[in-house]
């Protein structure tokens, strides 16, 4: 089994099927984790009653497939051949053949694109309320994006920051209505209608974000510690683009039996179609598609 | 051979030296520094042989890398012949790690 993308859900995948006797190798491009590696402090992963930082999770549960037997290649993968019996993962370290993959490469916060905004990453600069929220507490924060994980991001805030103050592009919330009125109803919340962030002020982190109207053009200047950017995801497809059926956003299409349109190919955590996108459901992901690659398996030899 | 964490001396000594000598400038605070961990120790392993593979605490030695104009982190810089050849912030894989090296040595 190849397994491409060193996260929660590649290494659970990659843990169960090492433990049912398959042969697994994981190719991750830095370091394991995903995108929990980026998180300071984990409080909703069950099992840890003080928290978790990701980075150390990822390399525990890296640890803890590598002690079945599974091997760790830090490799980027540049195209795939998941068509056939034997699947073929071209690397920058060379070529990987498996009799079945598992595809875990996750999803990237979509970023604002502007400087200094992955060099402040942890310095105010944050992509999840749920993760980072409580270090603003009592402070002034602001949200960019307008749709529902924007909404409900500053609903979290507006608990815990002093001020939440929502930048959108437009001039309403695309947000499903449960959001607004408790959003137009919280007091500590501001709204700056027609204005996108065109650039973010910063010492030695973040104390401000410029913003400019998209109908006037004026800009201003809003004070904050921190700013939390949710305008979307993109999950990283592009290499099975043409193999895989995605939905239109880019997410593999499959449910929970992560199972793809190629037997043999599954797709775990963040990177296919799912309600809610979490470590515990791409863990969850990770031992279904196990389960699943060893019944293929079965019934690949049995032919 | 593991990345060893250097001080200005020993900075300003082993860039005088014909071997080249590859930097990464970081902090314990940095969470992209620690990420980044695991493939510069790798790095450190592939390429001992041919390039010094060092590491400076910009905590630790401030006046280092304000000197060498560190702004942001993690930064790597590769030296050779007492000056610096190229660099990188960030990088988002051990691919683009390798890739870097290759080409600043290429130049």
């Amino acid at each position: 089994m190849i397994v491409i993308g060193g996260g929660p859900g590649g290494y659970t995948a990659a843990l169960y099927a090492a433990r049912a006797g398959l042969d697994v190798i994981v190719l991750e491009k830095l370091s394991a984790g995903g995108q929990m590696a980026l998180t300071e402090l984990i409080d909703n992963y069950p099992g840890f009653p003080d928290g978790i930082d990701g980075f150390t999770l990822g390399e525990n549960m890296q640890r803890q497939a590598e002690r079945f037997g599974v091997k760790t290649e830090l490799a980027e993968v540049l195209s795939v051949q998941l068509d056939g019996k034997i699947k073929e993962i071209m690397t920058s370290d060379g070529v990987y053949y498996g009799k079945t993959v598992v595809y875990s490469t996750g999803a990237n916060p979509r970023e604002l694109g502007i400087a200094s905004e992955k060099e402040y990453v942890g310095r105010g600069v944050n992509y999840c309320a749920a993760c980072d929220g409580m270090f603003y507490k009592g402070k002034t924060v602001v949200v960019v994006g307008g749709g529902n994980s924007a909404a409900a991001d500053a609903l979290l805030l507006s608990k815990i920051a002093k001020k939440v103050i929502i930048v959108h592009r437009r001039d309403n919330l695309r947000a499903t209505k449960v959001y607004h009125e408790p959003l137009m109803n919280a007091e500590n919340v501001e709204f700056r209608w027609n204005n996108t962030v065109s650039e973010l002020l910063h010492d030695n982190k973040i104390s401000g974000v410029r913003i400019k109207d998209v109908v006037s053009g004026k800009e201003s200047v809003i004070e904050c510690d921190g700013v939390f950017i949710s305008i979307g995801r993109i999950p990283v497809t592009g290499i099975v683009k043409g193999q895989l059926e995605l939905t239109p956003d880019g997410y593999i299409l499959s449910d929970e039996s992560t199972k793809t349109n190629i037997p043999g190919v599954f797709a775990v955590g963040d990177v296919r179609t799912k309600v809610l996108r979490q470590i515990v459901t791409a863990v969850a992901d990770g031992a279904v598609a196990a389960h699943y690659a060893e019944e293929y398996l079965a019934n690949v030899q049995a032919d | 051979m593991a990345a060893v964490n250097i001080n200005n001396q020993q900075f300003q000594n082993l860039i005088k030296e014909d071997k080249p000598v590859l930097v990464d400038y970081w902090a314990p605070w940095c969470g992209y520094c620690r990420r980044i961990g695991p493939a510069y120790e790798k790095v450190a392993e592939q390429y001992g042989e041919d390039i010094v593979v060092a590491k400076v605490n910009i905590d630790e030695e401030p006046m280092l890398a304000q000197q060498e104009r560190i702004e942001v982190i993690p930064t790597l810089v590769l030296y050779h012949h007492g000056k610096a050849i190229g660099s990188i912030v960030a990088p988002e894989s051990k691919a683009r790690i390798d890739a870097f090296i290759s080409e600043s040595l290429g130049k």
